[in-house]
């Protein structure tokens, strides 16, 4: 998990295929077969010069890329967005699959888009290699407004690479009725919900759901942020080898042993399904499955932040896919300036963007009371949540390689019961050799 | 007596075989009824903990909401499919059959030299060149389109691998009397070895038939555009999906087998025939 | 040798009249190099091109520090190589794939071979059987990798190996959730069981009815039990299929990927156990990780051991298909 977006669960699924593969960038329906390496040469050919298009005759082609949003219209409204800004003829790919991979590769050539979408903002070795711009000033005035978690997130060495699009967010959903005839209170500690999902498990019902890993991907971060640790600190030294670290990811191998947890459900933790079809009380699980939850249970089910351990605080985990534009683009200018007219000033589209077809939250404060989907119900207290308990779901220095060491960890510790302070030490060698050859 | 006993045991033993060969049989088709089954299952009875032999409410709607839906081009991914398997297929027919024989048969002071550096790239894992193929290929101009998709995968070294093998057996004598008739190299493969190995070419045709037609990664990362989709590349628009729809997953899982297994029931007497028949493989 | 003399014939005879196509530089024999360039030559540019070149980038690009980018500028030497080697998780991935190509080849040939003789033996509906096991060849990995994951072996009751279990009154087995025991074997072997050995049988069964039914009626004559005939007449006759499936299960078994990735990935991340070395090379050049240059020392360090166990299995069978 890690260095993913909130919604990692949706867009990189495993039977996607042999492989995330990369591809590149969308139409280019006026450029032909212009996917040569050199694009200097092209630019001309490919619509007017840059910059202020306002001047000449022709307009400047933008490529703008998005992943697969699952919740239908949402390509029609993000095309309709883009049909509506006039300083530029913006063109929307669509990208079905494995979408960072193929972006990531794609931002190699000159094939790739202008404006994209990525998760938690571009990665760190996207910002150290030049592969995206320098983004500071486009928030202007409405800076503060801006979900705070996020904006610092997509931030390095003091400078925006990214603009937050909408917040997404990871909680605790529980069946009302099933705790009430349990007898079981909402948990408040993680002690609380682990005997809580104990009481809750009979036969084929188990208590609690984290994924069909146990909580192997999904719950390492959490359970850090429980015990007040994260990924790293704030000055970027090694944030979890602390004991109260140890016992939280501890938690997580006696919770896969207790035999309270679902494991191997026909959907995963992003889905409702789970919950809905009774094959578990409790599960962590992702904000967009709310319109799912109401459709099955009405309002027989609730939600709450994943609870603390002693010490620590209790959390929410948010994301954001940020807006970001490439530097090989020829237009930098331009696509600058419909990334700031359509996330920045454009507030109408942004409200309609997170609540209109899926359920997400507006990135700015200012639009979050006029969401209507997040009035009333657990919905309303999910976005209190976020405000109170939200975490950013990793670091911009927590490179690949040290999510994938996480992952490792995490495995050992939770499915093969390895000892905990030996693999985080080896996650620990790991990240600063990474950390280090970032900053460095 | 001892014939007696050799026709019990003769019995017993087919009746074993028989017992094995329906045993294995079931097991190999349970994952087809699995494919079946789940795409006539209602979404709400896939996502049940139940067990159910067939559909406790048959969803025929999920075949015609794969093809109704406006965001995915099912119909235009199939035709790519189609037509990008047909012309890689005949294309991987004529270049490795070409160069099979030219390796078989051919005496050329470099020719094992040749046939070593072919297929040295066996052993080379495909994935790992795959970003500078990627980039080779964008920087032709070859993104977005149907040349992108099929031109890279004409070169196969297994299947040349196989058609010299096979050509080195190919009975030398009929060869040698085209030659005399006045055949040179090119008439007499034209005229003489391809329409005594079109079984064989079958077999190889499958083989790439099906590796086309499933392929993935390629296809997902030329074919960036709708217009460009093959029909893997739709269904896993299905998996991507924020909240999947399982039932009609497994609808366009089996629409995307279907063409390959209609085939396969049509071709495959004739493919395994053709292996026997002109297959000579060697010994 | 000459099964098919009749055909043959035919069609030597219908060639007969025609004049060769070319010059008369070309005709006949001469320029025997020049004919192999033309009938060679195609796929060999090809293959330079789409293979040769992206190898050997891939080559260039393991000695350069190239992180998101293939024209890297900071050589670093076999810094890379270094790197991979003392990598824990690479060596264990090796560890992994060389275990897997040891039992998943034998089994695989072992299962193509005694389907194709239980066939081959059988004379009533053997077009039918032949036909089901050929059938999965069809089959794209995704589409498998999707029954067995949510249809077979989900970890609840709907999942057809647990409602086995439920009929006989056992616990749900989440078999793709826990590592003791390591049921995801049982996964990932079946699928890939189930995709391959109707191919190979066809293989096997094509060279079996080539054998010549004499030798077994002479066999039959002389005494031979089945065992013998079996020893002695079909597995040598047998020798020069076999190597042939050998070589490319074993080239299979390396490449390794498709089954992996689909089964056992989740969100972007792939669990440390029974991860074979492409996968984790993906996730380090090609997944988010774009670290070109250790990925390419590793895929350089998977081909030669690949050549090493090529070269081994050489020894063993010569398949260089002489004449």
């Amino acid at each position: 998990m890690s260095d993913k977006t909130i919604r990692a669960g949706i867009d990189r699924r495993h039977l996607l295929t042999l492989g995330g593969g990369m591809a590149v960038a969308g139409a280019l329906a006026a450029c032909g077969g212009n996917t040569g390496r050199s694009s200097s040469t092209s630019a001309a050919g490919s619509g007017s010069g840059s910059g202020s298009a306002s001047g000449g005759g022709a307009k400047v082609t933008l490529q703008q890329w998005y992943h697969q949003y699952g919740e239908a219209g949402t390509q029609q409204a993000v095309e309709g967005y883009a049909k509506a800004y006039t300083a530029a003829d913006v063109k929307v790919t669509w990208k079905p699959g494995d979408y960072d991979q193929t972006t990531a590769a794609s931002l190699l050539t000159a094939g790739g888009p202008d404006v994209f979408e990525y998760g938690n903002g571009p990665t760190i070795d996207m910002i150290k290699g030049g592969q995206v711009v320098d983004l500071s000033g486009l928030l202007g005035d409405a800076e503060s407004d801006f979900n705070p978690a996020m904006v610092k997130r997509m931030t390095y060495d003091g400078k925006l690479w990214a603009i937050p699009q909408v917040v997404d967010m990871q909680l605790l959903v529980y069946r009302k009725s099933l705790l009430e005839k349990a007898g079981v209170t909402p948990p408040e500690t993680i002690d609380d919900l682990m005997a809580a999902a104990k009481k809750l498990t009979s036969g084929d019902v188990k208590g609690l759901f984290l994924g069909n890993d146990g909580g192997v991907g999904l719950m390492g971060a959490p359970m850090l942020f429980s015990a007040g640790a994260d990924y790293l600190n704030e000055d970027g030294s090694f944030g979890f080898d602390s004991d109260g670290a140890a016992a939280a990811l501890g938690k997580l191998r006696e919770l896969f042993t207790s035999d309270s947890l679902l494991l191997g459900a026909p959907k995963d933790w992003y889905d409702a399904s789970a919950l809905t079809s009774g094959l578990t009380a409790m599960q962590f699980t992702g904000l967009w499955t709310f319109p799912d939850l109401t459709k099955g249970l009405a309002d027989d089910y609730g939600c709450i932040p994943w609870p603390a351990m002693p010490g620590g605080a209790k959390s929410v985990v948010v994301g954001a896919y940020g807006s970001c534009v490439s530097a090989k683009s020829t237009n930098v200018d331009a696509a600058k300036e419909f990334v700031k007219w359509l996330w920045v000033d454009q507030t109408d589209k942004q409200l309609d963007f997170a609540t209109a077809y899926g359920f997400h939250i507006p990135a700015r404060a200012s639009l979050v009371p006029q969401a209507k989907t997040l009035q009333s119900g657990p919905a309303k207290d999910a976005a209190a949540y976020a405000q109170e308990f939200g975490h950013a779901q990793s670091s911009v220095l927590w490179t690949p390689k040290c999510a994938t060491a996480f992952g490792d960890m995490m495995s050992k510790i939770v499915k093969d019961g390895a000892d905990v302070k030996a693999e985080i030490a080896k996650v620990k060698a790991v990240a600063e050799a990474e950390v280090k050859r970032v900053l460095g | 007596m001892a014939v007696v006993n050799t026709s019990r045991s003769a019995k017993i033993g087919s009746l074993l075989r028989y017992s094995a060969l329906i045993l294995a049989a079931a097991l190999f088709l349970a994952p087809f009824y699995l494919l079946f089954r789940n795409a006539l299952m209602s979404e709400a009875d896939l996502g049940s903990p139940r067990w159910h032999w067939l559909p406790p409410t048959w969803e025929w709607g999920n075949f015609s909401a794969i093809f109704n839906d406006p965001a995915l081009p099912m119909t235009r991914s199939l035709v790519n499919s189609i037509l990008i398997s047909i012309f890689q297929t005949l294309g991987v027919l004529i270049i490795s059959g070409l160069a099979g024989y030219g390796l078989a048969r051919i005496p050329y002071r470099w020719s094992n030299a040749v046939f070593y550096l072919i297929t040295a790239t066996l052993l080379i894992p495909a994935a790992v060149t795959f970003v500078p193929s990627f980039v080779l290929v964008s920087s032709l101009g070859w993104i977005s389109t149907l040349r992108g998709l099929i031109i890279p995968g004409l070169f196969q070294a297994l299947a040349t691998f196989l058609f010299r093998q096979f050509f080195l057996s190919f009975p030398k004598e009929i060869e040698e009397a085209a030659f005399l008739d006045g055949l040179g190299y090119w008439g007499t493969f034209w005229r003489v070895v391809v329409p005594n190995s079109m079984g064989f070419a079958a077999a190889i045709g499958t083989i790439t038939f099906i590796g086309a037609w499933n392929a993935f990664l390629w296809p997902l990362v030329i074919g960036r555009e709708q217009t460009t989709w093959t029909v893997q590349i739709a269904l896993s628009t299905f998996l991507t999906a924020q909240s999947v729809n399982l039932s009609q997953l497994f609808a366009a899982a089996l629409v995307a087998i279907a063409p390959l297994l209609l085939m396969f029931l049509f071709l495959q007497r004739w493919i395994v025939e053709g292996v026997e028949r002109t297959g000579m493989g060697g010994d | 040798m000459t099964t098919t003399p009749a055909n043959v014939e035919v069609s030597a005879a219908a060639a007969a009249p025609t004049r060769p196509p070319l010059g008369a530089r070309l005709r006949g024999r001469q320029n025997q190099n020049l004919w192999f360039w033309v009938f060679v030559g195609p796929f060999v540019l090809g293959l330079i091109i789409f293979i040769y070149i992206p190898i050997l980038w891939s080559i260039y690009l393991s000695f350069f520090e190239s992180y998101n980018t293939v024209t890297p500028t900071k050589f670093v030497g076999i810094g890379n190589y270094l790197d991979m080697l003392k990598d824990e998780s690479f060596r264990s991935s090796l560890g992994t794939f060389i275990v897997f190509a040891l039992f998943i080849v034998p089994t695989t040939f072992a299962l193509s071979l005694l389907t194709a003789i239980l066939v081959a033996r059988t004379r009533v509906m053997q077009a039918f059987f032949r036909s089901v096991f050929f059938l999965p060849t069809a089959c794209s990995y995704v589409v498998a990798a999707l029954i067995w994951k949510m249809s077979i072996f989900s970890g609840v009751r709907s999942g057809a190996a647990n409602a086995l279990l439920g009929l006989i009154g056992l616990d749900s087995i989440p078999w793709l959730s826990v590592t003791k025991p390591p049921w995801y074997w049982l996964v990932i072997v079946s699928a890939r069981l189930w995709l391959q050995v109707g191919f190979y049988m066809i293989l096997f069964l094509a060279a079996l009815q080539r054998i010549s039914p004499t030798l077994y009626e002479a066999a039959a004559i002389d005494g031979a039990s089945a065992w013998q005939s079996f020893r002695y007449i079909t597995l040598p006759q047998l020798r020069p299929t076999s190597a042939a499936v050998l070589l490319l299960l074993l080239i299979n078994a390396f490449q390794a990927f498709d089954e992996f990735y689909n089964i056992l990935s989740s969100f972007g991340t792939y669990p440390p156990y029974a991860r074979p070395p492409l996968v984790y090379l993906y996730y380090v050049a090609l997944g988010q990780g774009q670290d070109f240059g250790h990925g390419s020392a590793g895929a350089v360090i998977l081909t030669l051991v690949i050549l090493i166990a090529a070269l081994v299995f050489n020894r063993f069978f010569s398949f260089r298909g002489d004449d």
